[in-house]
């Protein structure tokens, strides 16, 4: 029996989409069996950051209305055997599937998979109730910024809300120049205000934006720091005990410098 | 008329058929769907001018088509599949289900679309589909005729949707996310971005998706020839 | 020059994080505070049933509010008095 997993946020634009793509890629690097689930109906990505968009003839619409039988809509990464991703619909709205079709969706789903990795929807209306139905655990991602958190605050409640207890936070594009500076909130910042456990944290890293436009997750690049964030973050997710990396590595020049002459 | 293995010299992109594909019985496990890697066969791209125009098969008035054998049909199984497809809503119009392959072309049913098809947006029509403008990645087309698209086709076109395998779709910029022409299913390799020069059109050739630069006139030409 | 030497190290209030934290610890209480129709009526009700044991209050004009302004949240509650008690119920209870 598998883990049903949602990632989610509030607000749109911190990094739902390429967190679950990297996390899930990340799990099903290390061995497990993975499905990637869409359900941002109508605004789908997941599939692109995946760069499986081109193989989508079923979706999760054709699923839940019976067009089709749900591993005829998975999707098999090219990558990983053991990857899949359940595209969203593009042609329609959130409305078209309910609370109730997801968390039967899920539950077929955990009977096959180890983990069941759902991204959710900008937003707390219909399509992120559907997106947690299924849910068993939670994670919240937020970015160091005031809007991002209180999005994230809120979004925690909803989850409380909803049984889904003691969500993990995932805190993405740290800017550990600009923590430093005392120009962007840190770590501790966050925690002391949303007061839930951390799962990780996600260095600002231009790979990102290069690996997505390959559709290739980042936690595959043995030189990204953000790959290797999601790295951290998918062993954690298994149960293993990985300490936080030292985001202050290898930022700014004197570091560099020092590091150059064999100072550190 | 014939094709022989000469035509291959034709080909600007080969497109491997993805017959069966479309059965769900045929997939032993869970995972073993007909989405995963290799049934959404990938195009090969052999780039070849054609000079033999006069060999291809054409589709729509082609008299090869009207006074020759019909093409046969894909086994029920697989016509059942695109069943379900096409009783969705359509942003345009309804299409019914129109049974059984008929002799008749859809060609005296045509609509015309003078805009960009963008993301989301989906037109499905029973008969031909003509489309002065883009056709952006994440929109779709879903045609039982011919497609036509007076731009760069860049999303989801699936002609001949209630199984005539004589549909077509031709594009100025042909770079479709997924293609597919009554029961195939193709799309473009990994990797491979190269934006085609000339207009092309794609087609079912010998049961497999091939396109080829559109040749003005050519189907009069054959016709002729 | 002093403010860049408080800067470098990291003492200086006014930073741009410090005015973030602050503002979303404010918003937060808000938000927070954003509480539904049945909470703030089951707060009135426990209001009501505490002072009641003091004195003698016009229940319906009870107003509970929570009010915001200087940068700070509070809780304003307007209960006209009717009448006072001369003993507390709890220790009549006691007693």
């Amino acid at each position: 029996m598998g883990e049903v997993i949602v990632i989610t946020s509030g607000k749109g634009g911190v990094g739902k989409t390429t967190t679950t793509a990297n996390i899930g890629t990340g799990l099903a690097a290390l061995g497990y069996k993975v499905v990637l689930v869409d359900t941002d109906i109508g605004l789908r990505n997941l599939d692109v950051v995946l760069g499986l968009e081109n193989r989508i003839v079923y979706d999760i619409v054709d699923v839940t209305h019976g067009n089709c039988r749900l591993k005829q809509a998975l999707i098999k990464d090219k990558r990983f055997e053991g990857l899949h991703l359940l595209p969203a619909a593009q042609t329609k709205d959130k409305t078209a599937v309910t609370p109730d079709q997801i968390r039967e969706l899920c539950a077929q789903l955990k009977k096959e998979f180890d983990y069941v990795v759902i991204d959710c929807p900008a937003g707390i209306e219909q399509g992120f109730k559907n997106a947690i139905a299924g849910a068993e655990k939670a994670i919240v991602v937020t970015t160091p910024e005031v809007s991002a958190v209180r999005d994230a605050d809120r979004i925690i409640g909803l989850l409380e809300a909803a049984e889904l207890h003691s969500p993990k936070l995932i805190v993405n594009r740290l800017r550990p120049l600009m923590v430093k500076r005392g120009d962007m909130m840190s770590i501790d910042d966050i925690i002391d205000i949303l007061a839930i456990d951390l799962l990780g944290v996600v260095p600002e890293d231009e790979m990102i934006v290069i690996t997505t436009n390959k559709g290739e997750p980042a936690v595959l690049d043995n030189n990204s720091r953000a790959g290797q964030a999601y790295r951290n973050m998918a062993r954690r997710i298994t149960g293993e005990d990985v300490p936080l990396m030292d985001l202050e590595a290898e930022t700014g020049f004197m570091n560099k410098l020092k590091k150059l002459i064999g100072f550190k | 008329m014939k094709k022989t293995k000469s035509s291959k010299g034709k080909k600007l992109f080969i497109k491997k058929d993805v017959n069966g594909a479309m059965d769900p019985d045929t997939n032993p496990e869970f995972v073993e769907t007909e989405q995963e890697t290799g049934v959404v066969e990938e195009t090969k791209k052999v780039k070849q001018k054609s000079k033999k125009s006069n060999e291809q098969p054409t589709a729509g008035e082609s008299e090869e088509f009207l006074s020759g054998k019909p093409v046969p049909r894909e086994d029920d199984n697989k016509a059942g599949e695109t069943g379900p497809e096409m009783q969705r809503k359509t942003d345009t119009k309804v299409l019914e289900n129109r049974g059984p392959w008929q002799e008749t072309f859809a060609d005296e049913n045509t609509i015309l679309i003078q805009r960009t098809v963008r993301s989301g947006q989906s037109i499905r029509f029973d008969g031909n589909v003509v489309v002065m403008g883009d056709v952006n990645p994440g929109s779709e087309i879903v045609a039982s005729g011919n497609i036509v698209v007076m731009g760069a086709l860049r999303g989801v076109v699936h002609a001949g949707a209630l199984g005539d395998e004589r549909a077509t779709v031709a594009a100025f910029k042909l770079q479709p996310t997924q293609l597919r022409i009554a029961n195939h299913i193709t799309r473009a390799p990994d990797g491979d971005y190269l934006t085609p020069e000339y207009p092309e059109i794609a087609r079912i050739k010998e049961g497999v998706v091939v396109i080829e630069v559109y040749q003005m006139g050519q189907d009069r030409q054959t016709k002729i020839g | 020059m002093l403010d860049f030497l408080l800067r470098v190290f990291g003492k200086d209030n006014s930073s741009s994080k410090n005015v973030a934290k602050e503002r979303l610890r404010l918003v937060l209480v808000h938000d927070r505070a954003d509480m539904s129709p049945q909470l703030i009526e089951d707060l009135k009700e426990d209001l009501i049933k505490v002072i009641s044991n003091y004195m003698e209050i016009d229940e319906n004009a009870l107003e509970v509010n929570l009010d915001s302004s200087n940068n700070t949240v509070a809780l304003v509650a307007n209960i006209p008095v009717l009448r006072m008690k001369r003993t507390s119920k709890r220790k009549e209870k006691i007693g």
